[in-house]
């Protein structure tokens, strides 16, 4: 009773086409020839485009190698306690057929390590490897601290794993003549993870930045002498160990060791001929281990499959296309018939 | 049993004794009127309103998540994931019930500070409501509500009776009598008698029976009962009666009106409930999925861990491989939750008061006559108004305006009042058309319209028949007069059928002045006439007609009758035949028209024939044994050789649209049954008025027993005829399980040809509601195109509703607008209040209101519909979309040792589900179209598949299902093959874990945005600006959360950094997104295209119609256009009780001073010493069976 009293206008809902849900739009209708036509169309880029990768794909050089067998000796060496640290090396060698051009990239391929556990994969300490609280070790369990306490630098299990044999490829000319090939380590990150996530604490002295700080258990050397040659190159910031903290997501996995330098014999890429591995073997594991030597692409290392997916997709596309314009004609002509009748 | 005893002391202090059996105690009365209905306050709002929400099993199971989420052991998300949207809910949640209950707060505060005047002290003090105290006396006038429940004491009126009208309460709108005790209402107005009045009331324990009371009231040595007669309630209105003082008994949430407003049942769309099922199922989907993964890990622990975790956790204890499975099992509960995630409740709210708000702003839903918008009370129920099969409707201010006018006459054989013009043109005709002109008659009542000039040419040149008939009108009712402040003439009626005959014969010049009881005296065309009143045959059901006998001034006694053809065209003289057979034709005209029709007769009487004849009835009335049927036996005795005169047509007018909206309805496979208060023939009436009885169909049941076995048997015989005339079925209905009922019940409903139609009354429904009887009530009504149930009450009403509800597992609508609906409202699935007349309650016990009955069909055809659709369409793109976003962890499980590593990262769970897809699948439920609001109004059977439930059930949920599934594994496994043996442009290496959560991220949101914009039928602006907004939202958050700035800040919580830039710059993932996108949206549409191609529904069907922008519509095959003509019916719409002649004859609702004075000269037909005790026994009589039957069907 008491609305009555209120305003009748107030009352009227306002004539706005939101309110009246006469908002201006669109019906998409899709008519028969719109969906066939698209059909079509997407069908055929499918096809052009599995095409393409398949032939790209096959342009591309590979070669890889699984020395987990032939070093099995080292492993086995290895499984006795006594010789854990003991370094050991084995030679691979290999002939190239063909040579392969331009660039070279080297990586190293492990199978059956799961680097995306889940546990494995949050044992580590980004505020750490930041280099602004080397002793944050929060989220590494169970790999923090050494038994008398200190923190390890770096923390976690993903560090503690790290990927540590030397590959070195040698190109034998002749038997005589070996050469090692000429490989650059650097560029081999991501721009961000060397320049941004991973960076060493601010202190002249990368050794006595880490002072007070434990190696990781499985590690020979400490994270500030990873690299020899190049004193740019150590701590959190050294290349192989960002390339190994950036973990994979299958435990199948390649990841980048090496670039050609293309110098001397090798400004055209890697000639043919008899080349070696000379790995110096550290630690087994279950899985295998590989190495794996390829040129690219114009987008990059796509294996087979993106170019046979493409290709399946575009034909089954058209399949799909064809059974459509069969089902429609057919409707079609049921439609005059009863027409007629 | 309890009593509450009530003393009053002075006015102002009472005591309650209240005593039980064994011992007895005093209690002061301290219960005020203030009256709560508002759940919370500012202290209680935030402890309470917590614990409601987490009994919702939603938000338990979120704060169980939660909780396990904060077990470190088990965590595989972060707490945000949860916490997030948790809070946002509760939040939100908070919010509404906060706005709720502070506008019950308002309402509250409103009605207890309604002022009334209450005696302190001696003296009448104005007075908030809530302040009144039981044993408080009030006093209440003209018009006023009333406070709380009041015994009477005093009124202005002689005798103390005093006239409510308990619209608000019952829903009935004529005026009813309360009387006080003779010896309270002697105290009159005399302010100091009252205020020492110290009466003890001993009485019931408050109730919620409006039509009971018992008490006593023990005053100066004498004790006297008190009974409903003496009773006032809250909500009541006091009319015609200028002031009147009570004393109150029950107040607050003691009173009648608060006992019986009741809790509100929360009611659930049958959405929510399979919502509900489907939840669970998913859960256990979950627990499959969660033990599967469970299982694997213990193997893989055991066979691959085991030895890898030698490499990786040395220096940790060997670990029991099945402990780590089942540790793991509840990880992914954890992780797979996502699947049922917090947002989907919210959204569906939030979809769902979107659908309100378009029902308030919808201008075709507005009312200009009483400035009333439709409104959505209840906003959690709107897609099941696309469901509705079944819709129970009240007639009265429901389907009908409740007005009657006085539409036109036969009088000796000829037709006044016909309107010539063919009825398309009748409105502009109206109004071009000079109402017949009745300026010349001062007294006449301006709102009185009549439109035949031939009517008022007769009475002018003075034909005796027409001045008879109009003479018969002014005399032969139960009217009461009254002159208002400004010296008008006011009748007080009884029923407004009543009315509008005397309304019409007083705007022809013959006008009801006054009576008294033994006089009427009426203005014949400008000159008093007094007659005598020497009897008055009242009427009842049975006899369906009242007389009056009368003698003019000339003394010619006559009796003159009005009642229904039927009877009346039996007592007729022998030579009535020409005029009989005329009128006949007539009355079957107006029929035809829907009106209601009575014959109208007179006789002239012998003197001494009447002077013997009413011997004999001062002989019967003083009988003791068989007085009524003595009686009855002499009013048929003088009312016979009658002289017809014609007869009369009032319209109860319909509500505008009625009829349209009903063919509509019915068009759209609804089915509409009308429960009504009023009497049988009332409702027959409006029946055939509203196109729902035709004469075309096969047959009108009519259920009337009066015992248990006479109903049975008639339904029973009803049903064969029915089936003997299908010739499909055997007589193998007779005793039916539950189950086989149903199915039974169906598959009549298809077989049965013909149209039928059952009306039943209240007595019969009563015995017909009984278990024995119920199947084949149930049975025979399904088989009926139209159901009317008459003069049933509030409680039967609810009763068929709840019937329907429960065994034909259909989705209901009760429609009202009285008090006498609200059981009714309350408990069908969704109740319907017709706002904007005088009661109000109907309307707050009501879901969905609003002004007038035509706007149902809007209400149902095109909101109801499109919310169906709307939350269908939702709710499968929802499932989808989850499906298709979680289940990637399950395939992700085989290839990261079932370690329950996400595939996303963190924030990308957590703001997926309200961030990134929210807005776009909201749009689409809050706005998609599929067909145009014309082609719903004008194509009823699109409302079918709601009502089938086909737009999302389980089946369709499975396939919602699937298509999630599907494009999970397209999801997964293109990235898996392709970044199986893959490398950077650069040749560095992008096959890590978190270029993979970044690509499947990427292609999952843009897959769920075109499967999205697929889904969107109606693309308006706001479609385009969420769709293509959240694609654009998606990659500025991505790019924002792996920026440097933010990880410098918090490197542990945002470790992607840099991540978008470098994998969203390779070609390759790029690749991979679009064949994820293809391979996931393609075979939906081939599908889609096939299905619409090869079985087009209705809906697509209307809208390649609309898309051809053909503005042919489509024909409106079965829509009658004009009324069918049908057989004669007669209305004789009174009051459901007995008429007032008694109360007239016995002149003690007269005025005091027009009382007699000397008794001796007292002509009393009746002996009317006992005219209130016949009252009260009348009365009580239908309280005791009304009870009877209550306990009977409770």
């Amino acid at each position: 009773m008491e609305m009555k009293l209120k305003d009748n206008l107030s009352r009227l809902p306002d004539n706005t086409a939101m309110k009246q849900q006469q908002l201006p739009a669109c019906h998409f209708h899709f008519s028969a020839t719109r969906i066939l036509t698209a059909f079509f169309a997407i069908g055929a880029l499918c096809l052009v485009m599995g095409i393409i990768l398949i032939l790209s794909s096959k342009s591309a050089k590979t070669i890889e190698i699984n020395y987990t067998k032939i070093c099995a000796n080292c492993a086995k060496l290895q499984e006795n306690a006594f010789n854990f640290d003991k370094e050991c090396t084995c030679s691979i060698p290999f002939y190239l057929p063909e040579k392969m051009q331009g660039n070279v990239y080297m990586y190293y391929k492990l199978y059956g390590f799961y680097q995306n556990l889940h546990r494995y994969i949050r044992s580590r300490s980004d505020s750490q490897l930041l280099g602004i609280d080397i002793k944050n070790v929060e989220d590494c369990a169970p790999f923090e601290k050494s038994h008398n306490g200190t923190p390890i630098v770096p923390c976690g299990a993903i560090a503690n794993s790290m990927f540590n044999d030397t590959i070195i490829l040698s190109y034998n000319l002749n038997s005589a003549i070996h050469i090692k090939v000429p490989m650059l380590r650097s560029e081999i990150t991501w721009w961000t993870d060397k320049y941004v996530k991973f960076q060493n604490p601010s202190s002249r002295n990368l050794s006595n930045a880490f002072a007070g700080s434990t190696k990781p258990l499985y590690w020979s050397k400490p994270a500030y002498e990873l690299d020899e040659e190049d004193p740019g190159n150590n701590g959190f910031i050294n290349d192989d160990f960002i390339v190994w903290m950036r973990t994979a997501a299958f435990p199948t996995f390649k990841k980048f060791y090496r670039r050609l330098n293309r110098i001397q014999h090798f400004t055209e890429g890697l000639p043919a001929g008899n080349y070696s591995f000379n790995i110096t073997y550290i630690t087994s594991f279950q899985g295998e281990k590989a190495v794996v030597l390829s040129t690219l692409t114009w987008d990059g290392g796509s294996g087979l499959f993106l170019g046979f997916a493409y290709t399946v997709t575009g034909a089954m596309t058209w399949l799909v296309l064809f059974s459509m314009i069969a089902a429609h004609l057919m409707l079609k002509k049921r439609k005059t018939f009863f027409l007629q009748q | 049993m309890i009593c509450l005893h009530i003393a009053l002391q002075g006015s102002t202090e009472s005591l309650l004794r209240r005593s039980e059996r064994k011992y007895k105690e005093i209690v002061i009365v301290d219960q005020d009127n203030r009256i709560h209905t508002s759940k919370y306050n500012v202290l209680t709002f935030l402890p309470i309103n917590l614990f409601e929400q987490f009994q919702r099993v939603a938000n338990a199971y979120f704060l169980f998540l939660l909780i396990l989420q904060l077990i470190p052991e088990i965590s595989s998300l972060t707490w945000f994931t949860t916490i997030v949207p948790l809070v946002l809910v509760i939040t939100m949640t908070a919010v509404k019930d906060a706005t709720d209950d502070y506008f019950r707060h308002k309402s509250d505060n409103q009605v207890n500070n309604r002022q009334s005047e209450v005696l302190i002290d001696g003296k009448l003090q104005n007075e908030k409501w809530m302040n009144v105290k039981v044993g408080d006396i009030i006093k209440l006038e003209n018009n006023q509500f009333v406070a709380a429940d009041l015994l009477l004491l005093s009124s202005s009126e002689p005798h103390g009776l005093c006239y409510i009208e308990t619209a608000e309460l019952d829903g009935e709108t004529n005026l009813k009598v309360r009387h006080a005790l003779s010896v309270t209402s002697e105290l009159g107005a005399d302010i100091s008698r009252l205020a020492k009045f110290d009466g003890i009331v001993d009485c019931e324990a408050p109730n919620n029976k409006l039509d009971k009371f018992t008490g006593v009231l023990s005053w100066i040595d004498s004790k006297y009962s008190l009974n409903n007669e003496k009773i006032i309630l809250r909500g009541c209105v006091l009319r015609n009666t200028s002031w009147c003082f009570g004393m109150v008994i029950f107040a607050g949430p003691d009173t009648k009106l608060m006992q019986n407003s009741g809790k509100t049942k929360f009611k659930r769309t049958s959405i929510d409930r399979l919502m509900n099922t489907l939840v669970l199922w998913i859960f256990g989907f979950l627990v499959c999925l969660g033990i599967i993964l469970a299982i694997g890990n213990s193997i893989w622990e055991q066979q691959v861990g085991d030895q890898f975790r030698a490499f990786l956790f040395w220096n940790e204890e060997e670990k029991n491989f099945v402990f780590s499975g089942f540790l793991t099992f509840w990880s992914y509960v954890i992780i797979l939750n996502t699947v049922v995630p917090i947002s989907l409740y919210v959204s569906v709210e939030v979809i769902r008061l979107g659908h309100s708000y378009f029902i308030n702003w919808d201008r075709k839903m507005y009312y200009a006559g009483k400035a009333t918008p439709a409104e959505v009370r209840t906003t959690t129920l709107n897609e099941e108004l696309g469901q509705i099969e079944y819709v129970f409707s009240d007639k009265t201010g429901t389907l009908t305006q409740n007005i009657m006018t006085f539409k036109k006459c036969s009088i000796n054989g000829k037709i006044y009042g016909e309107v010539h013009e063919e009825p398309s043109q009748k409105i502009e005709m109206i109004k071009k058309k000079e109402h017949a002109d009745f300026s010349a008659n001062p007294k006449a009542d301006s709102k009185f319209q009549f439109f035949d000039h031939n009517l008022i040419e007769s009475i002018k040149l003075g034909d005796p028949k027409v001045h008879e008939f109009l003479r018969l009108l002014a005399l032969c009712h139960t009217v009461m007069p009254e002159e208002n402040s400004t010296g008008q003439l006011i009748y007080q009626v009884q029923s407004p059928d009543e009315g509008a005959l005397v309304t019409a014969a007083r705007n022809l010049g013959f006008i009801f002045k006054s009576r008294t009881p033994e006089t009427i005296t009426i203005e014949e065309l400008g000159t008093l006439v007094t007659y005598q009143l020497l009897a008055f045959l009242d009427f009842n059901n049975i006899r369906k007609r009242m007389s009056v006998i009368v003698r003019n001034p000339e003394g010619q006694i006559k009796l003159y009758s009005k009642g229904a053809d039927t009877i009346l065209f039996e007592k007729l003289h022998p030579s009535n035949e020409d005029i009989l057979s005329l009128t006949s034709d007539h009355l079957s005209e107006f029929a035809g028209e829907g009106l209601r029709t009575l014959a109208i007769a007179y006789r002239d009487l012998d003197d001494m024939y009447f002077k013997q004849w009413y011997k004999m009835l001062e002989d019967a009335n003083i009988a003791t044994d068989e007085r009524d049927e003595r009686i009855a036996g002499l009013y048929e005795e003088i009312e016979r050789d009658l002289m017809l005169l014609g007869a009369t047509a009032v319209e109860d007018e319909l509500q505008e649209g009625v009829i349209e909206t009903v063919t509509n309805l019915s068009l759209a496979n609804i089915k509409l049954w009308v429960l009504t208060g009023d009497k049988q023939e009332t409702a027959i009436n409006i029946g055939y008025a509203c196109n729902m009885l035709t004469d075309d169909m096969n047959e009108v049941f009519v259920i009337a027993g009066n015992t248990a076995g006479e109903v049975l048997e008639e339904l029973r015989k009803a049903k064969e005829n029915v089936f003997g005339e299908s010739r499909s079925f055997p007589n193998g209905h007779a005793v039916c399980e539950k189950k086989q009922q149903l199915e039974l019940c169906s598959i009549v409903e298809e077989t049965v040809t013909g149209d039928y139609a059952l009306i039943i009354n209240g007595h019969s429904l009563a015995y017909a509601l009984e278990s024995d009887a119920k199947n084949d009530l149930l049975e025979l009504a399904c088989m009926c195109k139209t159901v009317v149930c008459c003069r049933v009450t509030p409680l039967q009403k609810a009763q068929v509703v709840e019937l329907v509800k429960k065994h034909r597992n259909a989705v209901t609508l009760a429609i009202g607008d009285g008090a006498n609906d609200v059981s009714m409202i309350k408990s069908a699935h969704i109740g319907v209040g017709i706002s904007g007349q005088e009661g109000l309650q109907a309307v707050l016990a009501s879901d969905y209101s609003f002004a007038q009955f035509k706007f149902l069909q809007r209400l149902l055809l095109v909101h109801g519909r499109w919310s169906y659709f709307r939350m269908c369409k939702f709710l499968c793109y929802f499932f989808y979309k989850n499906f298709a976003f979680t289940l990637v962890h399950f395939w992700f499980g085989f290839f990261c040792g079932f370690s329950a590593q996400t595939v996303y990262d963190q924030w990308f769970i957590t703001l997926f589900n309200i961030v990134y897809t929210s807005l776009p699948v909201l749009a689409m439920g809050v706005f998609d179209q599929d067909v145009s609001e014309q082609n719903s109004l004008d194509c009823p059977q699109l409302y079918e598949p709601g009502q089938l439930n086909l737009l999302f059930n389980k089946r369709k949920f499975f396939i919602c299902v699937a298509h999630g599934i599907y494009t999970s594994f397209a999801l997964f496994f293109i990235p898996y093959g392709a970044f199986y043996d893959v490398a950077g442009a650069d040749g560095q290496h992008i096959a890590d874990y978190q270029s993979f959560a970044v690509t499947m991220a990427t292609s999952l949101v843009i897959v769920v945005s075109v499967q999205i914009a697929l889904d969107t039928s109606y693309w308006t602006v706001i479609n385009h600006i969420f769709i293509w907004g959240s694609i654009a939202t998606y990659f500025s958050i991505l790019f924002a959360m792996h920026s440097k700035g933010i990880f410098e800040i918090f490197p542990n919580q945002f470790p992607f950094v840099g991540n978008a830039g470098h994998s969203l710059t390779e070609k390759l993932i790029w690749l991979v997104v679009l064949l994820t996108t293809v391979t996931s949206v393609m075979p939906v549409v081939a599908f889609r295209f096939l299905k619409v191609d090869l079985y087009p529904t209705l809906t697509d069907q209307i809208r390649q119609r609309q898309k051809a922008q053909k503005k042919a519509r489509l024909p409106r095959s079965r829509r009658p256009q004009a009324r069918r003509s049908s057989s004669r019916r007669s209305g004789y719409a009174f009051a459901h009780q007995e008429g007032y002649g008694e109360l007239i004859t016995s002149g003690k609702n007269m005025r005091a001073k027009k009382s007699p004075s000397a008794p001796g000269l007292e002509k009393t037909p009746y002996n009317s010493t006992s005219w209130i005790e016949n009252l009260c026994k009348k009365t009580t009589d239908t309280v005791n069976s009304f009870s009877q039957d209550k306990t009977v069907k409770l």
